[in-house]
């Protein structure tokens, strides 16, 4: 069974993850910006992700796609703290220097537009870290996300250093909701 | 680790087979639970779920529960916990279920205090957060007073009779400069 849905972009397309894309995800992974990744990305951490992704989907726990342009993979549009009950997720966007800023926009507005058609959810949110990720900072607000809270010491960087997290938050308007 | 404070005034207390009356008391008033936000209990048989949900959280070390038992009266005036613990990021969240005349800053700075000294000091936490709506503002009065810092807003995290609830964001650090005051003081400001 089939989990996770392709969805057209202009110039590209969200697709599942498939094997193929191992050393892709490796380089995607060598940001070190995930709560409690402590180490760069290998072969076998990239096999696991993927196999997660599809255990995350059929569950609703989250989604992964493959951000594709001209047949390569290019980045990754991710949910996790998926709530379907409260209709809301927490995102993260990764892309390689490749993919332009354009293209990452409009990955993750039609990402967006297909959870908000497919599953209800109104509420989309990402966490960044003040520093190191202005780039995706700029995509997210290019994409309509609007920053609405600044957490103090959120995320642990270290055994004794903690670092702030930026919130930032769509939600979607009544009238997408009542077109469900 | 004693989990059990004594304050000046108060047992700050887990709750025993004995407080299903007290738990249905407190959560069945409108005023103490319409900010969380929930609708009050109404018959005791929920008080009875409430409280093992109370000891399998704590047993599942996902949060913790304390009745705050008033020493001149023997009369339970409110319920705190901390709840959401993130050991990774030494993390928890606050929350307090207090009657509305009990909710006073004197009263209540006694009893955030014991339990934050708790939390800082036993359980090794960094970041305590609270979570308020904006309407409840004699609670938002508090969270000011006792020095706690309004970080923003989180939009729409819950719906509750058919509107989506929005939350402000206070927190306190275990190096903040007013935590730090509060222990210098041994207690927050209490106006």
């Amino acid at each position: 069974m089939k989990f996770v849905a392709n969805v057209d972009f202009s110039g590209g397309k969200l697709r599942p993850l498939d094997k193929s894309d191992v050393d892709t995800i490796i380089k995607l992974y060598q940001k070190q910006t995930l709560a409690g990744q402590s180490e760069a990305a290998s072969k076998e951490h990239a096999e696991r992700l993927i196999e997660l992704s599809v255990q995350m989907a059929a569950t609703q726990r989250g989604l992964m796609w493959a951000i594709e342009v001209d047949g390569q993979m290019a980045g990754m549009l991710s949910l996790y703290d998926w709530q379907p009950t409260s209709l809301k997720t927490l995102m993260r966007l990764d892309a390689l220097p490749n993919l332009d800023q354009q293209k990452q926009v409009d990955a993750l507005r039609s990402g967006v537009d297909y959870l908000a058609h497919k599953y209800h959810l109104r509420n989309f949110s990402f966490q960044c870290l003040p520093e190191g990720e202005e780039a995706i900072i700029d995509v997210i607000k290019l994409a309509g996300f609007e920053q609405s809270a600044r957490l103090r010491d959120f995320r642990r960087t270290s055994q004794t250093e903690f670092s702030d997290i930026l919130v930032f938050n769509m939600i979607l308007t009544e009238s997408v909701e009542g077109e469900q | 680790m004693n989990w059990n404070l004594n304050t000046e005034q108060y047992y700050v207390r887990f709750a025993h087979e004995e407080d299903i009356e007290n738990i249905y008391s407190l959560l069945g008033t409108k005023g103490v639970v319409k900010h969380h936000p929930k609708s009050p209990m109404v018959v005791e048989a929920q008080a009875m779920d409430e409280a093992r949900r109370m000891v399998m959280q704590f047993e599942a070390k996902e949060a913790a529960f304390w009745l705050v038992e008033e020493k001149a009266t023997g009369k339970v005036i409110a319920r705190i916990r901390l709840q959401k613990f993130n050991w990774v990021s030494a993390s928890a969240q606050l929350v307090l279920d207090a009657f509305p005349d009990s909710k006073t800053p004197a009263q209540i700075a006694e009893i955030v205090y014991a339990v934050l000294t708790l939390g800082y000091e036993d359980l090794s936490l960094h970041r305590i957060e609270w979570l308020l709506q904006s309407t409840d503002t004699r609670t938002v009065e508090l969270a000011n007073t006792f020095g706690f810092q309004h970080e923003g807003q989180l939009n729409s995290v819950v719906e509750f009779d058919g509107k989506w609830i929005d939350y402000q964001v206070y927190s306190m650090l275990n190096n903040d400069d007013n935590w730090q005051s509060a222990i210098k003081n041994q207690g927050f400001p209490k106006a």
